[in-house]
């Protein structure tokens, strides 16, 4: 891998919100290790003022990272009025889970909806398989 | 004439109004039920299958190994059973006893909190028929219920007529949702969308209190006075209102007091309820169940006749902390469910995983034995979102074990 | 949903005349109308260079099928059976008040428009809609309260 090329590519602080997705739980009941379920989970989706930052356009994939993971997702654009930058959304997953910290203040509940990363391009690279 | 109704177990809903066309023990239509519904009713397929170490053995190894692990384990954890029968969770309860185990389930890391405080009698409660037969103003909060159980507004919350709410939905019902996002709940709901920042929902519940009692309302992210009133006033007259509480809204707060708090103010100028958005088809199962037998609705450990309790003793603390050395997963995922920086510490103990289908977790089990569907290829008894207990049967038949035979059979080899 | 310019860019563009019309455009706007179905022209339906467009516009029509009285389409990709429409309907809230009228299963499946079947919205007896017929209004109830838009009339 070229880390080069990542360290010029233009990179954005994001707060990552998780949801639910009907389509996505239901690829999961049908399959959690096919492709629809992961086309449904490995996807952000943001703002497109920040897709244009970058210089990301929608389908492209792009690299979340923090100090817990770093996974490969496709990126989207989020269709949410009004502009939400440095906001992303994505749907609840293990890939959202790579980026969860395991710091819980002793409560048992980690952070799952809100997650802080950075993102830049992946330039072309496949999205994250997961596995253990 | 009586038609054949099924259950569907697909979340916590629990419709009891599913029509099944089968054949061969294969089901070919479903009626009436979501796309999850569906999926869920028509994933099973497969043969029994029993493994040790990657290797497929039979019956009797498998359930023999599963013992040997928990007799061999000092403080085993025993996680899962949110898809599994009031019945199944009782044996469990009876297991983790047995085995001085440390006892726990999902919703440790979800609705746990609410649940307890509601069988406390922290809040005022009612049941989805309530809802259905007298609501007239629903609150979505933090909670989508299009994605995570989709016949809500349909079936119960919004939509249907009800004995008191004859004239339908545009004239006598009102559906708010406050969220951090315009989600699809939040889209029907229309003008009743009050979208926060993320983290606001204290803030905003402070707002809507001092609302409430005609003071200025206020919050550091300036959300519109004028709508907060407005919304404060919608409340005010409510005859019959529900709060529905969902995971935005707990992720949220630190503790329940706002939420606590929210409902006292309503509930001196109104009428509200408040319901969990459940989204396992019998998490609440568990928590009463655990409940009536210690207290606690999650979070235990037996130890010489005691019950400890404690957020130390939840799956994600325990692991943390390696406390645990050995895990029987029953109908869950945690590999794929907790973050990744807790989940890892599973790799490093002997797990037995309880699963209908090949999980991550169960891919990486010591030993797995693929179960019967729950409320699919087998029966039992289970409690919905809002606490009313619900009887199914199967709707078609399968050879593979059901987990409440598959712990019995455990339990025997101990 | 598309447009007749849209489905025009799929056709052959070569003015042939065999669906009956003038010109591939007429074709596409009577496309849009519901008037003629893609299978009406025979070039985009045998020659195999067409294969994907025949594809992909057979399949923007599939869902209309049975529903082209009323112009009611259900996107079937779009729907995930909520039941919201079902319970919304006055039609079905009319003809069976204590089965879906109440947010249960239907009692009376045979007069009701819209049910759930597989997790998706299945449209029938479109006749007895509201849009429908001498005293035809513009009833929009199951447009509204679709989370995904998964209905439209056209």
């Amino acid at each position: 891998m070229d880390f080069g090329s990542f360290l010029k590519a233009p990179e954005i602080k994001v707060k990552v919100i998780t949801y639910r997705d009907i389509f996505q739980d239901k690829a999961m009941i049908e399959n959690r290790f096919g492709d629809d379920y992961r086309d449904r989970s490995a996807v952000i989706k943001l703002d497109p003022a920040d897709l244009k930052q970058l210089s990301v356009k929608k389908g492209d994939t792009v690299v979340l990272k923090n100090s817990f993971g770093t996974i490969v997702v496709r990126a989207e654009e989020s269709g949410y009025e009004p502009s939400h930058r440095g906001i992303a959304y994505m749907p609840n997953s293990p890939w959202s889970n790579m980026l969860v910290s395991d710091e819980t203040g002793g409560t048992g509940i980690p952070k799952f909806k809100d997650i802080s990363a950075t993102v830049t391009s992946a330039k072309g690279e496949k999205v994250t398989e997961i596995g253990f | 004439m009586e038609k054949n109704y099924y259950v569907c177990t697909g979340c916590g809903m629990l419709c009891d109004d599913i029509e099944v066309e089968s054949e061969k023990n294969i089901v070919n239509k479903v009626h009436t039920a979501c796309r999850v519904g569906v999926a869920h009713m028509k994933e099973g397929r497969e043969s029994a299958v029993f493994r040790v170490d990657d290797k497929p053995v039979d019956e009797a190894t498998a359930i023999s190994e599963a013992a040997a692990i928990l007799k061999n384990a000092k403080n085993p954890l025993i996680f899962g059973l949110g898809t599994s029968t009031n019945e199944t969770q009782k044996l469990a309860i009876e297991l983790a006893r047995k085995t001085s185990a440390t006892l726990d389930d999902t919703s440790s890391f979800c609705l746990g909190r609410v649940v307890e405080a509601l069988l406390q009698n922290k809040f005022k409660v009612c049941t989805l028929d309530d809802v259905r037969n007298k609501a007239d103003v629903t609150i979505f909060w933090g909670a989508d219920p299009s994605d995570s159980h989709p016949r809500h507004l349909s079936k119960h919350s919004y939509f249907p007529r009800g004995t008191e709410k004859q004239r339908g939905w545009e004239e006598e019902r009102t559906a708010i949702a406050i969220d951090v996002r315009k989600s699809h709940t939040a889209k029907i709901c229309g003008n009743y969308f009050f979208q926060i920042p993320p983290g606001g929902d204290a803030e905003f519940i402070d707002a809507l209190i001092a609302g409430l009692s005609g003071k200025l309302p206020k919050t550091s992210y300036n959300f519109p006075p004028k709508r907060i009133l407005e919304l404060a006033n919608i409340l005010k007259g409510a005859k019959f209102g529900v709060v529905f509480v969902g995971l935005g809204l707990v992720y949220s707060l630190e503790n329940l007091e706002p939420l606590i708090r929210l409902m006292d103010a309503l509930n001196e100028k109104a009428n509200f309820h408040l319901i969990p958005m459940v989204g396992h088809y019998n998490m609440r199962g568990f928590n009463e169940n655990l409940f009536e037998e210690t207290g606690h609705v999650n979070s235990v450990k037996f130890e010489d006749g005691t019950v400890k309790h404690g957020p130390e003793y939840s799956i994600v603390e325990s692991l943390k902390a390696k406390t645990v050395d050995a895990a029987l997963i029953i109908g869950s995922d945690p590999l794929s469910s907790l973050p990744r920086s807790v989940a890892k510490n599973l790799l490093e103990i002997p797990v037995i995983s309880l699963d209908p289908c090949e999980t991550l977790t169960s891919r990486r089990a010591k030993v797995y034995i693929n179960t019967a569907i729950s409320g699919v290829e087998s029966g039992g008894s289970a409690t919905r979102m809002d606490g009313v207990k619900v009887n199914f049967k199967p709707v078609v038949e399968t050879t593979r074990l059901s987990d409440e035979a598959v712990l019995k059979k455990i339990m025997e080899a101990l | 949903m598309t447009n007749a310019m849209e489905l025009y860019q799929m056709l052959p563009k070569t003015n042939c005349k065999k669906c009956g019309k003038t010109s591939c455009m007429a074709f596409a706007v009577a496309l849009m109308a519901r008037e003629l179905t893609p299978e009406d022209c025979p070039p985009l339906k045998e020659e195999p260079k067409y294969k994907e467009s025949y594809e992909k516009i057979s399949g923007l029509f599939k869902p209309s099928e049975g529903a082209t009285e009323t112009g009611l389409i259900v996107h079937e990709d779009l729907c995930f059976g909520c039941g919201n429409c079902v319970v919304a309907c006055p039609v079905n809230v009319a003809n069976d008040p204590y089965g879906v009228g109440s947010g249960n299963a239907p009692k009376n499946a045979g007069k009701l428009i819209l049910t759930i079947e597989d997790g998706i919205v299945k449209a029938q007896n479109v006749g007895e809609c509201r849009r429908f017929g001498k005293n035809k209004i513009l009833c929009n109830g199951c447009i509204v309260t679709c989370p995904v838009e998964a209905i439209e009339f056209v």
